[in-house]
């Protein structure tokens, strides 16, 4: 059951950091609640003060410019993102990642701030912003800053986020050319959490034969989203080959660290780890190749 | 616990409800407002049959706070036939059997409506991924796949 | 092929309107006046002594009328096995023992559901926890912890069933296989969860709302607990969100709920969580099956041996029956020479295990056709050419069991067969498996003890043309009403619209033992039949009066039209008729009973529906991923009555039955469910579901009315084994062990890439 709280509707990021400061640590922000809601009715989070930022205007938007790259506010929503004509343009792997995102119905309400400050080693969109080298603003009353979305995960739900501090938007450099984002996740029923999943994000050199740049980011094997750093550095100025993705993909099942739950054994995930790897990999290179410039 | 003021919309209806900030959105509906024919299945926001129409879209009125309503618009399964008709959509769930134990149904009918809101003529895929959300356990879905084409196919247009 | 007027002819369900305008009203949205609510206390812990109970916090909160626990009850253990009173050994509300985890010990009434279950925090149970044990092979061991005292071992009911030689059988066989499966568990998942309203009225009344499959049982269950006189209590159940199997037996919400009405005077709701659904509501019985087969090489079958043990939980619940049917419909749908089963059902400290949509049949025909394709394998025969050598055939008896006569089977073949061969070539990593099954259409047994007709009807024609229809039986979404008002309207020769329904309200219907056991159709749909022919046969006296026809004529109503057989022209309105007819009879509205009971039908069933299920699958050679891609089935119902409902249940029927084979499970640590959500546990959804192809064969069954058998459940057997033998012929890799899961898929193929490097 949801326990009694001071119910307080904010209009303005001011407001809400106001509001913040005030109810020190006995507070929650609720945006879309989506994942709020249902660890306050089985009473595993009781705030005393519940804060609404749903209805703020200046959280909710979707910015595009052409050298600087993509904003989108907090309180945006998971469909706002899925049927942005400006993403689909840029960053068409977003709307992949949003169209297989629980339900329809969730996606109508909840938001990506929400998401990532949730911090469910799960998520969907945690693995995809990093492999698209995002980076988020905070705020609280005294000062504003800006993280790689990389360092912003700590641990099972669980975020730098200080008390006080509201997360105000993510950032999406541009996409240098050359360069494809891929995502995948595996999962028994569709749109469902993935048992694991991974982001793979490759930019190649002017020739389009060699790797500049490569990300591989692994969801739901770990406590937070993680980079396959070693398995990268595999890849870094090398052409694709069978045998090199093999071992990229052998390199990204021991970086994780996977737990065993009634879903999947941490075999399983690892080796679901490796199966991805390579399909994302192979997949980002080939799509890649196609970019312009 | 104070109650707050709650001003909402449903069905072209205007409310003025004094409820506590705890209730959720389908508390309010089924108990002080007595539209029971929206249900609850779960506690995990997993099972949609609580589906309603908020400003337009379909959300889970299990997962809303009744005071993140406030000022909205909402549209219920009792809000679906006007003036004693029964909605293309629900003329084609009859027609085509797309119910059983009815209990999913509201929530079913409700995503329905909202696709054909956007999509005139979804394709059976984007049907299903329109219905994801909403599991029922008796149907197998398919008769349901069937009755949304049909009004998606023009077999229901509004009579003059 | 019959043309009839009424029945096979696509008609809005009955119920339709109400349900799609959300004005359906189910026990979930009852709400009376002074109302309370109820939350229940359960224990955490697998099996353990319930030392005290101390209530006097949680009665001190305020906004808290009440709390009950096992010493308010009469002390009384009660089941549905009312015939053997050994196997009646269930209290609901636990005085000094608890044996699962989520058994019932209090209940608290308060003035909301939150102050309902912060009272629960406040009742102080002082427990002294007991040994338990999990699986049945461990429990039946010596030694393991015992969980009632009259069960020597944990075991709780053993089944046995024999026909021929089957050691001799073995002997004159040319090959032989012995394969182990082990059949998980499932969770019927009623979008409806559990609940009840009980009101208990000063003048020591009992009238209880509750979404149930028979009301019949419940009010006989809850006063025979309660103590109270049979027809002092009432059950009222109009709409019911969901069965398949689990709202039969009389459940926590219903007792307590009751409990606490009769204390506080003020009606008491108690609605189950749905995590309180998955821990605390009864589920299918795992079990471990074996199965030995002795065939001759041609693909003849000649022996079968089938041992079993199922997992029962802490009571009997409806447990004994799923034992007999999966040993009795092993040997479905084929002709054995001779074949032998031996199934024990074990006490586990788990939550009870009892009836899900098969009954035992889901199980033993996963098993069963999975063995089946792995012979014809081994012996180069295709997998419809051995089932077709073997089928069933009209009068075919199965040695002291049970008479088949209506039987399709061999059409159901042939139709699957013709939709295998147009699939031509199937892409790589695909693979079609078939199963076929044959199902009951009335479960016999009377283990309840009931004195009453199996079902009954009665009818009342009004001025107006109006019939009422008043029957027993319990719509959950199947469509019996709209399958009883169809077979009464084409019996009595009026049109749907004129059938007024009256069921779901002990105080006003005719007994019926309730949706169960696939019985509506054929055992509710008989009495309607009887009623409504004699109605009619009073109305057609009132006919053949005013017309004068000929002594040699005989008269008929179709389509409100009463009329001479051989001259139809000739005849007058059914309205007409009707309002002279009453007039003659002194003013009496038309009145009319029906009935009926199985006699002399064998053990089972008076009849037997059959089918064959052809899934397509594709198996992802990196992940194990399995995708539905088609299924096919053709299925023998007998006559069809409405055909609407038939096909959705067949949809339904296989969306269950392939969660069953590769989605749904309920993994247990220690006696506790670890998926009690609909996040973890995982149904079918829209985007799960393929395409699927429905072929009716028609048949006529005598048993029936109008030719008619069951549809719906027997659907839910084969669906497991053909998707596991579309994996077998994508994969080469067998699994049997359900669900069959992407991660065994590996293993399994690990396991062969390393059998092979041997």
């Amino acid at each position: 059951m949801i326990r009694d709280f001071v119910y307080s509707k904010a209009k303005t990021v001011k407001e809400t950091l106001d509001l913040l400061k005030e109810f020190k640590e006995n507070n929650k922000i609720i945006c879309g609640g989506q994942s709020l809601l249902i660890l306050m009715r089985q009473g595993l989070v009781a705030p005393a003060n519940l804060i609404d930022i749903k209805s703020i205007e200046e959280l909710s938007y979707i910015n595009f410019k052409p050298k600087i790259g993509l904003k989108i506010g907090a309180a945006t929503t998971h469909s706002e993102i899925e049927k942005s004509s400006i993403i689909k343009k840029h960053y068409s792997v977003l709307i992949d990642m949003e169209k297989n995102l629980a339900s329809n119905q969730t996606r109508n309400w909840g938001t990506i701030g929400g998401n990532l400050a949730h911090a469910d080693p799960a998520g969907d969109p945690g693995p995809v912003f990093i492999a698209l080298n995002a980076a988020v603003k905070m705020a609280n009353k005294e000062r504003e800053r800006t993280i790689p979305l990389e360092e912003f995960f700590i641990d099972y739900f669980e975020t730098v986020l200080e008390d006080g501090e509201l997360l105000l938007e993510v950032q999406l450099p541009v996409v240098p050319p050359k360069t494809a984002t891929v995502y995948e996740k595996f999962n028994i029923i569709k749109n469902d959490q993935g048992i694991v999943s991974v982001a793979a994000s490759i930019t190649l050199d002017e020739k389009g034969s060699s790797c500049r740049d490569v990300r591989i980011v692994l969801g739901a094997a770990a406590s937070i989203p993680i980079r396959a750093k070693k398995a990268e550095k595999l890849l870094i100025g090398q052409k694709l080959n069978n045998g090199l993705l093999e071992k990229i993909g052998k390199k990204a099942s021991k970086e994780a660290d996977p737990v065993a739950d009634i879903h999947a054994t941490e075999e399983y995930r690892r080796y679901l780890v490796e199966a991805l790897t390579k399909r994302m990999v192979r997949k980002a290179w080939e799509q890649a190749k196609t970019q312009a410039r | 616990m104070e109650k707050q003021l709650l001003r909402i919309t449903v069905n072209n209806e205007t409310h003025e409800l004094y409820v506590k900030p705890k209730r959720l959105l389908v508390e309010v509906l089924r108990d002080e407002l007595e539209l029971t024919g929206t249900k609850r299945g779960c506690n995990t926001g997993a099972c949609c049959v609580c589906t309603v129409l908020l400003n337009g879209v379909p959300v889970k009125s299990c997962s809303i706070l009744a005071m993140q309503a406030d000022g909205t618009e909402v549209t219920t399964v009792e809000g679906l036939a006007e003036g004693g008709k029964l909605s293309p959509i629900q003329r084609s769930f009859l027609d085509h059997g797309a119910y059983q134990c009815g209990f999913c149904t509201s929530g079913m009918l409700i995503s329905a409506t909202a696709l054909m809101e956007k999509n005139k003529n979804p394709t059976k895929k984007q049907i299903r991924e329109a219905i994801h959300g909403n599991i029922c356990r008796c149907t197998g879905y398919n008769s349901i796949i069937r009755a949304i084409k049909a009004v998606a196919e023009g077999k229901y247009k509004e009579e003059g | 092929m019959k043309k009839y007027t009424v029945i096979n002819t696509p008609i809005h369900n009955i119920d339709g309107i109400a349900k799609v305008t959300g004005r359906a009203e189910y026990a979930f949205d009852i709400k009376l006046p002074h109302m309370l609510y109820g939350k229940i206390l359960r224990s955490p812990y697998p099996h353990a002594k319930i030392l005290k109970i101390n209530t006097k916090k949680a009665e001190g909160l305020t906004g808290v009328k009440a709390v009950v626990t096992g010493k308010d009850t009469l002390g009384k253990k009660q089941g549905i096995w009312r015939r053997f009173k050994e196997l009646c050994d269930e209290e609901i509300l636990a005085r000094s023992r608890v044996r699962y985890i989520g058994e019932p010990v209090a209940a608290v009434a308060a003035v909301d559901e939150d102050t309902a279950e912060e009272a629960l925090d406040l009742i102080e149970v002082k427990y002294e926890p007991l040994q338990a044990v999990f699986e049945p092979l461990e429990a039946i061991k010596e030694g393991a912890p015992q969980l009632h005292e009259h069960a020597e071992r944990n075991i709780n009911v053993t089944r046995h069933i024999e026909w021929g030689d089957v050691d001799e059988g073995f002997k004159k066989a040319d090959y032989i296989r012995e394969d182990w499966f082990r059949c998980s568990s499932q969770h019927h998942v009623c979008m409806e969860t559990h609940n009840a309203v009980a009101s208990f009225t000063h003048d020591k009344k009992l009238t209880v709302w509750t979404s149930t499959q028979s009301h019949y049982y419940i009010q006989v269950l809850l006063s025979w607990i309660l103590g109270m006189r049979e027809n002092d209590v009432r059950v009222i159940s109009r709409y019911t969100g969901g069965g398949f199997g689990s709202k039969f037996e009389l459940d926590s919400a219903q007792f307590c709920s009751s409990l606490l009405s009769m204390k506080l005077f003020k009606p008491v709701k108690i609605t189950l969580t749905r995590e309180e659904e998955f821990m605390a509501t009864k589920r299918r019985t795992p079990m471990f099956y074996y199965l030995r087969t002795g065939v001759k090489k041609d693909g003849t079958f000649i022996a079968k041996e089938g041992r079993v043990f199922t997992e029962g939980g802490a009571y009997t619940s409806m447990g004994a029956t799923a034992l007999y049917l999966t040993g009795f419909f092993q040997a479905f749908p084929y002709v054995w020479p001779s074949y032998r089963y031996d199934g024990y059902r074990v006490y586990t400290n788990t939550a009870p295990t009892s009836a899900m949509r098969g009954f035992g049949a889901p199980q033993a025909t996963f098993c069963a056709e999975t063995q089946i394709d792995l012979i014809a394998n081994d012996l180069g025969i295709d997998p419809i050419e051995i089932r077709r050598k073997n089928a069933m055939y009209p009068g075919y008896e199965v040695p002291g069991q049970a008479t088949i006569q209506s039987c399709g089977l061999s059409q159901c073949l042939d139709k699957v067969e013709k939709w295998i061969k147009s699939r031509k070539k199937l892409p790589p990593n695909r693979g079609i498996g078939i199963a076929a099954y044959g199902f009951m259409s009335g479960g016999i047994f009377n283990w309840f003890d009931t004195p009453y007709a199996f079902s009954s009807a009665v009818i009342q024609i009004n001025i107006d043309g109006k019939v009422d229809l008043y029957i027993g039986s319990q719509d959950m979404g199947q469509g019996s009403n709209t399958t009883m008002a169809m077979i009464c309207a084409e019996e009595l020769g009026v049109q749907v619209e004129d059938i007024r329904l009256h069921m779901g309200d002990t105080e006003n219907c005719p007994v019926d033992l309730g949706a169960w056991g696939s019985r509506e159709t054929l055992m509710q749909g008989n009495a309607v039949k009887m009623a409504a022919a004699k109605a009619k046969q009073q109305i057609i006296e009132y006919a053949a009066a005013k017309l004068s026809p000929n002594i040699v004529y005989d008269l008929d109503i179709k389509d409100r039209w009463v009329h001479l057989i051989a001259r139809p022209e000739r005849g007058l309105s059914y309205y007409d008729v009707v309002k002279e007819a009453i007039r003659g009879k002194d003013g009496l509205p038309i009145i009319a009973r029906g009935h009926y009971t199985p006699h002399r039908k064998g053990m089972i069933s008076p009849a037997y529906s059959f089918g064959v299920q052809a899934v397509e699958a594709e198996v992802d050679p990196d992940t194990g991923k399995i995708t539905l891609k088609n299924c096919v089935t053709a299925h023998d119902c007998g006559q069809v009555i409405n055909p609407i409902g038939v096909e959705g249940q067949l949809e339904g029927a296989m969306a269950m039955a392939a969660g069953y084979g590769f989605t749904e499970d309920l993994p247990m640590d220690e006696g506790k469910i670890l998926n009690p959500n609909l996040v973890d546990y995982k149904v079918l959804r829209a985007t799960e579901m393929p395409e699927t192809k429905v072929i009716e064969v028609e048949t006529y069954e005598p048993e029936g009315p109008f030719g008619a058998k069951e549809a719906g459940e027997g659907l839910t057997n084969p669906t497991a084994g053909a998707l596991g033998n579309a994996v077998f012929h994508a994969t080469g890799l067998s699994i049997k062990n359900l669900p069959i899961t992407p991660e065994k898929i590996l293993e399994a193929l690990k396991e062969k890439k390393r059998k092979k490097k041997k």
